[in-house]
């Protein structure tokens, strides 16, 4: 905390320049948060500047203080939290010297405020149109009537199909991306100069995140008002933002025109964030790479800090790094960093780890260790409490066909409710099919006894999103690591203790993590744990449910580079789901897109993301922000309208063509997946098969 | 929200009907039966088969049931010997008065603990708070009859304002004729209950000030009084509803430590006695009452739960 206040350059001060006077100043503002066991100093000496109408994007992992910096200026930091200096000027006036009631009114009618999670941002016993219209009544003492009126015109505005119908409802009656739209509106009655938006889209699914960014980029332009977009993905922000700044540990590290930090960053953190991204390798040349992947944590900012707080962590770092206060440079590109990125000094020159020989291609001829075919999963939906009735039923897998060979990695895509994590659960036998079949190297499992079933399990092994909640809280990691052992009833104590060490090198911890608890471990060394334990009784295939969904950027790139290596030193197969299209692409050899119950493409990973052949796989692609800000290619295109319809009467034929742009009346029948290795299910396939030399690979046909 | 009232309705209704025949099977597992418990040790056998008789207690069990059953629906619970009186009469003399006293110690005490807990909730580990938790765990902790004493030494003895008695009178008429008389064991009760709910209500506020929801309606720049009272409150409450709902027996059974003490004539004085003289009309009927009882509390807190809160109701509605 040695932070050089009254020499830090600062070119945006009031009439400082021609340029029109900035909307909102923060000037070396530091907030603290008091905790029990110390006090967490999230944001150090942060100066940021928004223009009228314009959009900053403030990007950066867990932890860097993006979401404090706008909890900061909107006064709603959790209970411990204070700024404790700096100014916040907003249109001039320093919201830190104005009195409470005055910073109140600002807050409720110049600022608006969007949150993260939709399905709990809004009050679940008061109706809609009370919520929307409250900062009227309260702030401008508009009557109930006109406050009604007012509240349907915007819901309007936000898209909000019905609106009239809508003001009386109550927030549960609504999908997550109509609920982001109220709040939107909530946030927009007051015609705010300033909108800030605090990771409006991360709950959400891509198709539907991209008609919210959409929304916020047109009512921005219609509002004329300024938006702060707060996101840890630079890929939203790099189709959004006009100007970006990057935060780490608490303070601004560069910022930038977006197009100019994503061309030429000039932050060693920027630069190895950008590498850890999966979509970094997997261009036409760089499939199969590994991914640059930023070694250690951020630092804990409950602690006195010296020097640039990157350093640690960082490959270029000199023992004068550890030791000078870096500030921000001046001028459009500001940045803080002693070694920047030059020309000549760009990390692909200097990427210290090759690409790995690849051992691309796993055989095609080697028998599949699964298959899964024709499978179902209906859920029986009943109503009523103490007399139940079916009432239908949910189909949550209908009619599902794929295969994965040893040593591949088969990606299963879709948005959520699409039935993928079901299939990974019937995959374990977490489940049993309504039909079908599930043939796991070479044996139908239906067809086995309970002994030999609990067998197979050594075979396949699940790894989940959140190992926290996958791991007993009171278990400590040996014994967490030595319970399949011991289910399974493989080898003795000792033996056990030799192959719980023998994973924890595999998966990269050390060794003494054995007498530690889940809670005392960050998310990425959780997923290790959570693979070391799949890892435990030598299966050949896992399924991974989201095994990355939860991490930061540089975390998620450790865990995928460990999963590929230990892929390809143990042959393993993985049956890896996700929503993220990027990562899936990244890992997968073949990708399975699935859509309410059905796998409507599957192919090869290249092929189905760079030439997709299903309307719906291409709306996909397309609703997924690139971090290119300037796409080079005109993408096609597709948008999606509507809502995902019900799993419990799903339509019938082709369960897209209620949303699809290009449906006819033939997609009420039902489309077959057909194809050779880059296989389809529509009657209106976007791009013919590409003719391939030699015999059908990997297919079903 | 119709559909709804009437299956809950339904489900009450057979728990009901599973009530009176444990109380049945109860009255029937007697020692010796119903005559040898009515006439005493000293009845001859003749005595008790013409007793039986009588009753209709030679009849095969279901007849029983049914005849039960039928006396129950008109009102009649029994006859006791050891009152000389019916059941339903003693127990009509002393219900209203009991009902009383509990209905007036527990809207004190709610509205005395709603106060409080969101106090404490809004002042969360702060002086209100630390002070408020110390008092009502101190209420909490101390035993009812030294309480209600304390209060009798205190503002009937050192400081004579209020009848150390509760109202002597026979009617509910009479005894609300003397208010002063209700106020000591009124207050009594309510200590023990607003320590309770106080502390439901406050950890019911915690969570619901920590809810996004609460946030968006901060980001409003609404004032902090309006976040309480317009958005965190009403949710902040569920909880209570159901402690009511738990609560209802107790309206009916009464409270024995506060009755004594104050030597009110009651539902738990009543209880008390025909236990120990072994009255088992009166017991059986006291234990079917405050089984409906209940039955009725957790009914009135489904359907108070559905009316507080939209997503209980229109799911239920709507399924």
């Amino acid at each position: 905390m040695s932070a050089p206040i009254d020499t830090a350059p600062y070119d945006g001060a009031p009439g400082d320049s021609g340029e029109s006077r900035p909307l909102l100043q923060l000037r070396h503002l530091s907030t603290n948060i008091a905790l029990r066991r110390g006090t967490v100093h999230a944001l150090d000496d942060v100066n940021l500047e928004v223009r009228p109408g314009e959009t900053l994007g403030i990007v950066g992992e867990s932890g860097s203080g993006k979401t404090m910096t706008a909890l900061s200026v909107m006064g709603l930091l959790p209970s411990g939290g204070s700024v404790v200096g700096g100014q916040i000027l907003f249109e001039g006036r320093d919201l830190r010297s104005l009195p409470p009631d005055e910073v109140r009114r600002i807050r409720g009618v110049r600022m608006g405020m969007v949150f993260q999670d939709p399905l709990t941002s809004l009050n679940p016993t008061m109706r809609i149109g009370t919520q929307v219209a409250e900062p009227l009544r309260v702030h401008e003492g508009v009557g109930k009537a006109e406050a009604r009126a007012r509240a349907i015109e915007i819901l309007r505005r936000v898209g909000m199909p019905r609106a009239d119908k809508i003001v009386d409802d109550y927030p549960h009656q609504l999908s997550g991306g109509m609920r982001q739209r109220v709040v939107i509106a909530m946030a927009l009655i007051c015609s705010p100069r300033l909108l800030i938006a605090d990771e409006p889209t991360t709950a959400l699914d891509v198709t539907t995140q991209r008609q919210i960014l959409e929304l916020i980029d047109d009512l921005r332009e219609e509002f004329g008002m300024a938006v702060i977009l707060v996101t840890h993905d630079l890929g939203v922000i790099a189709g959004r933002a006009d100007r970006v700044a990057v935060m780490y540990a608490g303070r601004v590290v560069e910022t930038a025109p977006t197009a100019r930090l994503f061309r030429a960053p000039r932050h060693r953190y920027t630069e190895a964030l950008m590498e850890s991204l999966p979509e970094s390798v997997t261009g036409e040349t760089g499939a199969g790479k590994r991914l640059y992947s930023i070694p250690g944590l951020p630092p804990d900012l409950s602690r006195p800090l010296n020097g640039c707080r990157f350093a640690p962590r960082c490959r270029f770092a000199t023992p004068e790094c550890r030791t000078t206060e870096v500030t921000l440079s001046t001028g459009e590109h500001r940045y803080a960093c002693l070694h920047p990125v030059t020309a000549t000094t760009t990390a692909t020159a200097v990427r210290t780890v090759p690409a790995p020989p690849s051992t691309e291609a796993p055989e095609a001829a080697t028998e599949a260790i699964l298959s899964v075919r024709d499978l179902v999963k209906d859920y029986g939906a009943t109503t009523g409490g103490l007399l139940r009735r079916a009432s239908g039923q949910v189909s949550a897998v209908a009619g599902v066909s794929f295969e994965v060979h040893p040593g591949e990695t088969f990606g299963l895509v879709g948005e959520s409710g699409c039935g993928k994590s079901t299939v990974g659960r019937l995959v374990v036998g977490l489940e049993k099919p309504t039909a079908g079949q599930i043939v796991l190297d070479g044996t139908d499992i239906a067809t086995l006894n309970r002994r030999e079933r609990r067998r197979t399990h050594r075979q396949v092994q699940l790894m989940f999103q959140d190992s926290y909640a996958a791991m007993n809280p009171r278990m400590r990691v040996d014994a967490i690591l030595a319970e399949p052992l011991e289910i399974q009833q493989v080898g003795d104590t000792s033996a056990r203790r030799a192959r719980i060490t023998e994973l924890l090198d595999q998966v990269g911890l050390s060794r003494r993590v054995l007498e530690r608890y889940p809670h005392e471990f960050s998310g990425g060394q959780l997923q290790r744990l959570g693979l070391a334990r799949a890892l435990a009784l030598q299966p050949r295939l896992i399924v991974g449910d989201e095994p990355v969904s939860a991490l930061d950027v540089s975390i998620q790139a450790q865990v995928l580079n460990l999963m590929r290596d230990l892929q390809r030193e143990l042959g393993l197969a993985y049956v890896f789901i996700s929503h993220d299209l990027s990562v899936v692409d990244y890992m997968s050899d073949r990708i399975g897109v699935m859509y309410l119950g059905k796998l409507v493409e599957v192919g090869p990973a290249h092929d189905v993301v760079r030439a997709a052949r299903h309307p719906y796989t291409q709306a996909l692609i397309d609703a997924v922000p690139s971090v290119d800000p300037e796409p080079a290619a005109p993408r096609e295109n597709i948008t999606i309208r509507g809502e995902l319809p019900s799993a419990l009467n799903p339509p019938t034929g082709c369960r897209f063509r209620t949303r699809c742009p290009i449906a006819e009346q033939i997609c009420e029948t039902e489309p077959p997946l057909a194809g050779d290795r880059h296989q389809v299910a529509c009657h209106f396939p976007l791009r013919p098969e590409p003719r391939t030399a030699g015999a059908p690979t990997g297919g079903i046909g | 929200m119709a559909r709804y009232l009437i299956v809950r309705l339904g489900q009450a209704l057979v728990i009901v009907v599973l009530v009176t025949i444990i109380t049945f099977v109860i009255l029937h597992l007697l020692p010796g039966g119903a005559a040898r418990a009515t006439l005493g040790k000293e009845a001859t056998l003749e005595q008790l088969a013409a007793f039986d008789h009588e009753m209709g207690y030679d009849r095969p069990w279901i007849q029983q049931y049914v005849m039960y059953v039928q006396r129950l629906l008109h009102g009649d619970l029994g006859y006791s010997f050891q009152l000389n009186q019916s059941v339903t009469e003693a127990i009509g003399q002393r219900l209203p008065k009991t009902m009383v006293l509990s209905l007036l110690s527990t809207l004190l005490a709610i509205v005395v603990a709603i106060p409080l807990g969101v106090v404490q909730a809004t002042r969360r580990n702060r002086w209100p708070d630390y002070t408020i938790t110390s008092l009502s765990l101190l209420a909490y902790a101390t035993p009812i009859f030294f309480l209600g004493l304390m209060m009798i030494i205190l503002f009937s003895q050192v400081w004579p304002i209020l009848p150390p008695e509760a109202p002597q009178g026979f009617t509910l008429g009479e005894v609300l004729a003397d208010p002063a008389g209700l106020v000591l064991p009124t207050v009594t009760l309510a200590v023990v209950t607003v320590a309770v709910y106080s502390r439901y209500v406050r950890s019911s506020m915690v969570d619901n000030l920590n809810e996004n929801y609460v946030r968006t309606a901060r980001s409003k720049g609404l004032s902090e009084r309006r976040v309480v009272v317009q958005h965190t409150l009403r949710n902040g409450l569920f909880p209570v509803i159901t402690l009511l709902g738990m609560y209802l027996p107790a309206l009916f059974s009464g409270a024995l430590v506060v009755e004594s003490l104050f030597n009110f004539p009651g539902m738990g004085q009543l209880f008390w006695q025909a236990a120990l003289k072994r009255d088992f009309p009166i017991l059986l009927g006291v234990t079917l009452i405050i089984s409906v009882a209940t039955v009725l509390g957790a009914l009135l807190a489904d359907v108070l739960y559905a009316a507080a809160d939209p997503r209980v109701r229109l799911r239920r509605s709507a399924s």
